[in-house]
């Protein structure tokens, strides 16, 4: 057991594999079974604001027609600085947030220094282009969003990707899943002609907005979840800072709720 | 050459006297409990004497660097590995160590054709129930837990000396500043006590690269410390101490 013959560039993935891990399953050929239905469909978005950046969610697992479940957190911590949120098969995105999460750690423990923010965003690529045999089958297609914070550079940094892992950094705003197109626009507009530009709103203005946003997705898109405070049961609202990331309280977002969503 | 178990025997005793010489000038490695965890610590001849392994357990090391890193590096993915199969709470160190290392390293000490590890390991964990504990492994694979703390170190004499002394502190009680603080007197004591008693008996075997004071291991060496803490709202509780809080405690020492 002890015996290490090969170099360890502190790439957990790669160890997995060794361990004989496979994040893809062998499927077999043809079509995919169109009776058996994946939970997926959301919307996640994120955007810059003053002090860093902003990561929501809404909870809702869907299949089909059918709601799966209704306090899914489809933004998820992958470092002490970074988050993802995913859009799609819940599955393969948790199974990749846990090997992200484990890959970064890992990789700071055994090098013995933090991973570079172009690295972290590198990895999630990889993962996502290890997993374009299950998308085209169709049956775990992940569309996720990374935001971290560069330590070295003191500015955070979003990126989303496509199915094939292609990746590509946003300066102020991205959206995923079925109810993003719904609120593509509105993100847009409220950055080109709002009050102020995204990147200068507070924190609570950057809340407030998300959470308006998850709102407007799920009156549109039925995959998407809406807020029902009756139950306690709120969209997912991070933020990162050159502190690290922190998830807005159930108590914070209920205040909010009360003073952003009904017209007063 | 082993047809005889007396040769087998005779064998496994030089290889303990071999490694046992080899690891004679080890710095010694300190973890005491404080009332928010654990803290260890060393002063680094080379840098690498303290390190994280995983979300709530922290390893000392002295002995060879080369065999230091291997079995950091095979603490680490066994860790990693068993946290993403299982859960976080899975990992703790009697298991890495019970069904991990110390047979492997057992076997490895007793099959006398292959080199032997010059290595000594600390380990300490906050358990999932958050009890603090410690583990010392030695080059031979036998492995010890202890509640109070405990050292690792090259000169057997000073190891027994510091943990009477680690047993008879109530380091638990302590906020983090003292708890350093009296681990480096510890660490300064014990070493010296042990030079005073060794020359005095031979004076031929006075150990001239023995630092007999803290303020010249400070001018010499690096301190490395760490503490797993409790209060952190972070999934790993390992904080290597800041510069700052090193600086500290050397003023501290200056002055008393």
């Amino acid at each position: 057991m002890i015996s290490r013959d090969t170099l360890q560039p502190g790439d957990f993935f790669e160890l997995l594999k060794r361990s004989g891990y496979r994040l893809d399953s062998p499927v077999p050929a043809g079509q995919p079974d169109s009776r058996f239905k994946m939970p997926e469909a959301t919307t996640v978005l994120a955007f810059h604001y003053r002090g860093g950046v902003i990561v929501a969610g809404d909870r809702r697992a869907t299949a089909g027609n059918s709601i799966m479940y209704d306090r899914c957190d489809k933004v998820i911590p992958i470092d002490d600085y970074s988050l993802m949120a995913i859009a799609g098969v819940p599955a393969t995105a948790f199974e990749m947030a846990r090997i992200l999460s484990h890959n970064f750690e890992y990789y700071r423990r055994s090098q013995m220094q933090l991973m570079s923010t172009e690295g972290k965003i590198r990895a999630l690529s990889k993962l996502l282009k290890e997993n374009v045999g299950m998308a085209l089958q169709g049956v775990g297609a992940v569309s996720p969003i990374f935001a971290t914070f560069d330590l070295a550079t003191g500015k955070p940094s979003i990126s989303f990707y496509d199915l094939l892992g292609a990746q590509f950094k946003v300066l102020t705003h991205t959206a995923t899943g079925s109810g993003s197109p719904m609120i593509r626009g509105i993100l847009e507009h409220e950055n080109l002609w709002g009050s102020q530009a995204l990147e200068a709103r507070s924190e609570e203005e950057a809340a407030t907005l998300a959470l308006r946003l998850l709102a407007t997705a799920a009156q549109f898109d039925s995959a998407t979840g809406g807020a029902r405070p009756e139950e306690n049961l709120f969209p997912v609202i991070a933020v990162i800072t050159g502190q690290g990331y922190r998830f807005l309280t159930d108590e914070e977002i209920a205040v909010l709720y009360k003073t952003s969503i009904t017209r007063g | 050459m082993f047809e005889e178990p007396f040769r087998w025997m005779e064998a496994i005793s030089t290889r303990h006297s071999y490694v046992r010489e080899k690891l004679r000038k080890g710095q010694p490695v300190i973890g005491v409990p404080y009332d928010e965890g654990a803290l260890l610590l060393g002063f680094a001849p080379q840098p690498g004497k303290v390190f994280e392994v995983y979300d709530r357990i922290a390893m000392g090391a002295l002995g060879h660097p080369a065999d230091v890193e291997r079995l950091r590096m095979t603490l680490l993915d066994m860790a990693h590995l068993e946290g993403f199969n299982r859960s976080a709470e899975d990992v703790t160190i009697g298991r890495l160590l019970q069904f991990g290392i110390a047979p492997a390293i057992k076997q490895n000490f007793e099959e006398v054709m292959r080199a032997p590890y010059l290595v000594q390991l600390l380990l300490a964990e906050i358990s999932p129930r958050d009890e603090t504990l410690f583990y010392r492994l030695n080059y031979d694979g036998y492995w010890e837990s202890f509640t109070k703390g405990c050292v690792i170190a090259g000169d057997t004499q000073v190891m027994n000396r510091i943990e009477k002394e680690i047993d008879a502190t109530p380091f638990a009680t302590y906020p983090l500043e003292r708890a350093l603080y009296e681990a480096c007197r510890l660490w300064e004591r014990g070493l010296r006590a042990t030079e005073e008693e060794t020359s005095s008996n031979h004076e031929s075997d006075k150990d001239e690269d023995a630092p007999p004071t803290l303020k010249e291991a400070f001018e010499r060496w690096p301190l490395e410390a760490a503490v797993l803490s409790r209060k952190t709202t972070r999934k790993s509780l390992y904080r290597a101490l800041a510069p700052g809080e090193i600086g500290a405690l050397k003023t501290r020492l200056a002055g008393a």
